[in-house]
């Protein structure tokens, strides 16, 4: 069977793009792994998306797939792992085998946690090492942790923490941290959490499970060793882009180019919305509002086709 | 129809979709939300060795993650 259009990805992006493609009566076909992405593995509550003066990011995810849900969509859930394009025809690779084919394709995969890429980081996952606050905090509970990153992430992290560990370090390697003032403001508040800034991380060291970690402040040059059971790393995201390679560009942090005002990729009737795309901010409310962009422009793109 | 146990954290994205998941199969299960129930936190990390959230096991198989493929295999049904 062929779809006018294959959304890729179910975070704010592709929900909302779904919504948009059921109501403009688009055959559709939604493909994910999961619902929500990174907002569903957010820590601390959602403040600014308008509407919700307080949300978890659990719940909000939970809203948006019941308001998809609501709609006729077809929705499978697995990974992508090829697109092709063949005479105007895209065709979607699951588990390396052609399954799916559309005449447009919107791509809002989002983005995974970005690695350290230091020693002792991959053998420690799961054994001290955490991508995901929200879900493994509650495992350190009367526990020394670290956070890794001193953005809102970080931040926001180390203020889920500490409903749990005794003691949280964060670590920056900037000599400022680059949270909002609210966070910041939240943090000083919180006497367990230590911000601890030009704090460059060499490595991750433990036995069976981490018992320590080793940095160098940038400035004095000198070497430090803090004893943790846990390392939660928030240094930023990388965009989940492997499949498209061929179809697309990138930019230097390896984001999709898109055209701003359609967010059309350089293949005709192929579109990136949300955190995959080289958009400059990052939120929730600028990847639902790119969801729709994408899919407006999908919509235009297929009534010239005919 | 088999033993399962899933181990929980309140605030975790990945578990809940595992829930989810074993709803639609009308897979019977025990939740243990390890966040509140220390003991249960304890024997956990004792048993898989790890501090990782959701683990779920079938008839003592262990499997960490929702990792689908095994979890399907190892209750014997299709996704």
């Amino acid at each position: 069977m062929e779809y006018d259009l294959i959304i890729i990805g179910a975070g704010p992006a592709g929900i909302t793009a779904g919504i948009y493609a059921a109501r403009q009566k688009l055959n559709t076909l939604l493909i994910t792994k999961s619902f929500g992405g990174q907002v569903a593995r957010k820590a601390v509550a959602i403040e600014n998306y308008p509407g919700f003066e307080e949300i978890s990011g659990l719940e909000l995810i939970q809203r948006f797939e019941k308001h998809l849900r609501k709609h006729k969509i077809e929705i499978v859930r697995d990974s992508v792992t090829k697109i092709e394009k063949i005479n105007k025809k895209f065709l979607v690779f699951i588990k390396g085998k052609p399954k799916f084919q559309s005449k447009a394709v919107i791509v809002a995969s989002g983005a995974d946690p970005r690695p350290l890429e230091l020693p002792g980081e991959k053998k420690f996952i799961g054994k001290g090492v955490s991508y995901c606050t929200a879900c493994d905090a509650a495992l350190f509970k009367n526990k020394t942790v670290a956070v890794i990153g001193g953005g809102n992430a970080g931040f926001e992290a180390a203020i889920f923490l500490a409903k749990y560990a005794k003691k949280i370090y964060i670590l920056e390697s900037a000599p400022q941290v680059r949270a909002t003032p609210i966070n910041q403001e939240r943090v000083k508040k919180i006497k367990k959490i230590k911000v601890i800034t030009n704090a460059i991380l060499k490595k991750i060291k433990g036995k069976e499970f981490v018992d320590s970690i080793v940095y160098q402040n940038q400035k004095t040059k000198k070497i430090k060793t803090l004893s943790l059971e846990g390392v939660f790393i928030e240094i930023g995201s990388q965009p989940a882009v492997s499949f498209v390679k061929s179809l697309v560009e990138f930019n230097e942090k390896n984001e999709i180019k898109v055209n701003p005002s359609t967010l059309q990729t350089k293949t005709p009737g192929f579109f990136a919305a949300g955190d995959v795309s080289d958009g400059k901010y990052k939120q929730i409310v600028i990847a639902a509002g790119q969801g729709a962009i994408a899919i407006l422009s999908a919509y235009d793109y297929l009534q010239k086709l005919k | 129809m088999p033993k399962v146990r899933v181990f929980t954290t309140i605030s975790c994205p990945y578990c809940f979709t595992l829930k989810e998941f074993l709803k639609e199969k009308g897979i019977e299960f025990e939740e243990i939300d390890v966040s509140k129930d220390e003991r249960a936190r304890e024997e956990l990390i004792k048993k898989t060795g790890k501090f990782v959230v959701p683990i779920i096991e079938i008839d003592g198989q262990i499997v960490i993650g929702f990792d689908k493929e095994k979890i399907c295999q190892l209750l014997n049904i299709k996704d």
